[in-house]
């Protein structure tokens, strides 16, 4: 179908909320904290793009409001903790690298997946 | 918002881990995750799909639309939760009690909206009907003047080139494809109802006893014209329509992210449909008097 049909669903409205931390694991009590605070952003639908950047693709603003407000009532009381939304069209243009061999980017999440 | 649709042709093992669905394949392939809030409609059309209890108990309490596929891969069943919504029983209440009156008049929105979507559909294409805009715009209450059999008449008719083209379950293609379409839209429709705490099977006009959708089926009519755009739009692009491939189901299974227009305001048909159903609880509360249908012109 048309692309004009599905205006709703375009990549500069879609977008990825990314969250980036930095968080104590001196002690085990710091430990603890801070792998709660991974598994619920797990829990969450976020996925690890590297060791403490999680992402999460967001179908709406209101949807990546409600992610966002989530992860704020879970913030960890010491420690840094970054949260970011851009849009898929920004997200996409991302350049990733191992080594210096270049890397697919990941496929954004599609309103329909056929596996 | 929009949720997503997941549709599973292959063999596939799928579990639970974290609150997301976790997509295992037979091969080698990398394990998947989606984030089951996200989801609005999994269908599930291999055969050899493993599903754990697990999962579908989360499904079921996101309010999934779980949809089986039979060995001909056409859908078969429609998995939905007991629960939908926290005042069910109140609301069951209503829509059980609401009166003959109501219903009739419930039904003449219903079928109004429906045929001016179709002539709208119609316009569109340039076959436009005279007599279909007269059909709308005479609706009675409860259609006694089964104006939707007579739009039905004129709009398949015209809708394909196709000489003698009817419309029925076991007719010639794109028969297959509306079949398919509809069962999707029926799946959409069917769980927006059940989110907003109302029995899918007690219609307002289909009361057939072997149905256990007649509601779906009675607030889905407005929305069929949005399917038969996207059937008519295969047709048009597609020399071979006979066997429904992959790819032609991937078309269809865009019906739920289609933009349509509601109360004035651009939304996919999945979010509209949500929209419908809580204005049809409202008509049955009293609250108000008019169904939000779309409205295709």
């Amino acid at each position: 179908m048309d692309e004009k049909f599905f205006s709703r669903l375009n990549q500069y409205r879609t977008l990825w909320v990314l969250v980036f931390f930095d968080l104590p694991t001196e002690t085990k009590k710091d430990r603890k904290i801070a792998t709660s605070f991974r598994k619920k952003l797990l829990d969450d639908g976020f996925a690890m793009f590297q060791f403490s950047i999680y992402t999460r693709f967001c179908a709406s603003r209101e949807n990546a409001d409600v992610h966002i407000r989530r992860t704020k009532m879970n913030l960890p009381p010491k420690g840094k903790v970054g949260i970011m939304s851009i849009t898929d069209k920004q997200f996409g243009m991302m350049e990733i690298f191992y080594g210096k061999k270049v890397v697919e980017q990941e496929k954004p999440s599609q309103q329909l997946e056929l596996f | 918002m929009i949720k997503r649709t997941l549709f599973f042709g292959n063999p596939a093992y799928l579990s639970t881990k974290n609150e997301q669905l976790l997509v295992s394949f037979p091969d080698d392939k990398p394990d998947r995750t989606v984030p089951i809030e996200d989801i609005g409609m999994l269908v599930l059309e291999n055969q050899q799909i493993t599903i754990t209890n697990g999962l579908l108990c989360k499904l079921t309490a996101r309010k999934v639309a779980v949809v089986s596929c039979n060995a001909q891969h056409l859908p078969n069943s429609l998995l939905l939760p007991m629960q939908g919504h926290t005042e069910q029983t109140e609301r069951v209440r209503y829509q059980l009690e609401a009166s003959q009156p109501l219903k009739k008049n419930l039904w003449q929105q219903t079928v109004s909206a429906k045929i001016k979507n179709q002539y709208s559909l119609l316009k569109e294409k340039g076959k436009e009907s005279k007599r279909m805009e007269y059909l709308y715009k005479n609706v009675s209450s409860g259609d006694s003047g089964n104006n939707e059999a007579q739009a039905a008449a004129i709009y398949w008719q015209a809708l394909f080139d196709i000489p003698d083209f009817n419309r029925g379950q076991n007719g010639i293609p794109p028969n297959n494809l509306l079949n398919y379409g509809y069962a999707i839209l029926r799946a959409v429709i069917a769980r927006a109802l059940v989110s907003s705490g109302m029995l899918p099977g007690v219609g307002i006009w289909h009361r057939n006893k072997y149905n256990a959708y007649c509601l779906a089926d009675d607030i889905m009519e407005p929305y069929r014209p949005y399917v038969d755009l996207v059937v008519a739009f295969i047709v048009e692009n597609n020399d071979d329509i006979d066997e429904l491939t992959t790819e032609l189901k991937k078309e269809l299974l865009a019906i739920p992210a289609l933009d349509v227009m509601i109360d004035g305001q651009k939304s996919p048909l999945m979010v509209a449909a949500s929209r419908t159903s809580s204005s049809l609880f409202e008509c049955f509360a009293g609250i108000r008097r008019k169904i939000v249908y779309p409205d295709y012109g």
